[in-house]
């Protein structure tokens, strides 16, 4: 383990919104682009590529990805990115749309370099203080964990708050899910394929779709529209839209600390198979020595497919445990190790 | 929509204008301003006549046509794909 790089974990924040019209029609997809860029400024990440189609807009980060739906922001930064900074002037801006903030959710696994954090990412405690002073009194239904696993080094973290209209009833069933999909000690192999040629001469839009066919990116969800991009002189990130979903994919391929994440939002009416297919995929992309699955849903079922898929690759499911949260409903942490260490 | 706003703003003429019967006309824009006042208007309009006729399914979408005939085409904001593509394509 090296002793300082790149720090591939992500932060993950998702703002749901309610408005005073009956029907929204583009919603928060109508912020122009200097007020996207403003909040994204206060990050401390810029955007590098974008993509829409008629549900949502997907943009491809300096570290990271951002989609914005009508009545939803999803924003995942990497690196010493201070996420959390977003949350006031995305409050201000949709407020001014005639938005208003009902539901959050933050969550992210345990970083690499966690000495390197900046404020307010230097411990969870802190991150949750700063949640707490910035989201309106409004959501008063809130709740953070830290989930575990057998390893010291690999736990989920979670903090949610929801307003009243918000609080998730178990007779009313939600129908999607979202998996967040941690992989450390990649194959290093494989790995190489996300470093850029020295002297290539391309840019890092054809560089980025070289390495999206090259790597079998391509067919983990081959219906997808692909949003690519290849950093110098290694990284990669990409937004894969299908429909209202999005999936998306970041890579830190560096030795030592070599990181990728995949995640993807599905439907419980899925073909269950569906989800296998794409896991098995996903675990044949990258080999990682390590890998976490959280899946959050309203309904209980859908992790029980992650192991199924995963362990006849060589994985051991290692830890699994679930929680509840408010608005968010279930989440199931899971850690995998390759079979033969313990 | 667009040529309504640009009215406002730019004083266009009237050859600047597509007449309201050829929904799918192309459009020429001789500068970048012009062209930014109608891309900002086409953002809410729902006019998506050309986007069916190109099978554009993501936005943005940038056809590349030569001769009448697309020859590459570029989904995304890539706008080094993009400059690339147009180099490529002018020179042939």
């Amino acid at each position: 383990m090296a002793v300082s790089g790149f720090e591939g974990f992500e932060k993950r924040l998702e703002l749901h919104f309610f408005g005073d019209d009956p029907v929204i029609d583009m919603g928060l997809r109508l912020l122009d682009f200097d007020s996207l860029q403003e909040v994204l400024d206060a990050v401390q990440c810029t955007v590098v590529s974008a993509v829409g189609n008629q549900y949502f807009d997907a943009y491809v980060l300096s570290e990271s990805s951002l989609f914005v739906y009508p009545t939803k922001i999803i924003i995942k930064t990497c690196g010493t990115t201070q996420l959390l900074k977003s949350v006031r002037p995305l409050i201000n801006y949709a407020h001014d749309m005639g938005l208003t903030l009902c539901s959050c959710r933050y969550t992210r696994g345990s970083f690499i370099f966690p000495k390197s954090q900046p404020f307010p990412h230097t411990s969870f405690k802190e991150e949750v203080i700063y949640l707490e002073e910035n989201l309106p009194i409004t959501l008063c239904y809130r709740k953070a964990s830290v989930m575990p696993s057998k390893m010291a080094s690999h736990s989920w973290h979670v903090f949610t708050a929801c307003d009243q209209t918000q609080v998730v009833t178990p007779n009313i069933p939600d129908i999607t899910f979202t998996m967040e999909i941690c992989m450390t000690e990649l194959d290093r192999v494989l790995a190489r394929k996300f470093f850029r040629r020295p002297n290539d001469d391309k840019n890092g839009d054809t560089a980025g779709k070289e390495m999206t066919e090259l790597t079998g990116i391509t067919d983990i969800n081959p219906g997808s529209i692909i949003c690519d991009f290849a950093f110098d002189p290694c990284g990669y990130s990409m937004n894969g839209i299908d429909g209202d979903r999005y999936s998306t994919i970041h890579v830190t391929p560096e030795d030592g600390y070599s990181y990728a994440s995949y995640e993807f939002v599905g439907s419980v009416y899925d073909d269950q198979d569906d989800i296998v297919q794409i896991l098995k995929k996903v675990v044949q992309v990258f080999r990682p020595a390590t890998m976490s699955v959280s899946t959050t849903c309203a309904s209980h079922e859908v992790w029980t497919h992650v192991a199924h898929a995963i362990e006849p690759l060589g994985l051991k499911c290692r830890s699994c445990i679930m929680d509840e949260f408010p608005s968010a409903g279930s989440v199931v942490f899971q850690t995998f190790t390759a079979a033969r260490r313990k | 929509m667009g040529c309504r706003q640009s009215r406002y703003f730019g004083g266009l003429t009237n050859e600047d204008l597509p007449s309201s019967s050829k929904a799918s006309l192309v459009m020429s824009f001789h500068s970048s301003a012009r062209w930014q006042l109608h891309f900002d208007s086409c953002k809410e309009s729902s006019q998506l006549d050309v986007a069916k006729e190109f099978e554009v399914q993501a936005t943005p979408t940038f056809v590349l046509v030569k001769r009448g005939k697309e020859v590459d085409r570029v989904v995304g904001a890539k706008k080094d794909e993009l400059q690339k593509k147009i180099q490529k394509h002018r020179a042939s």
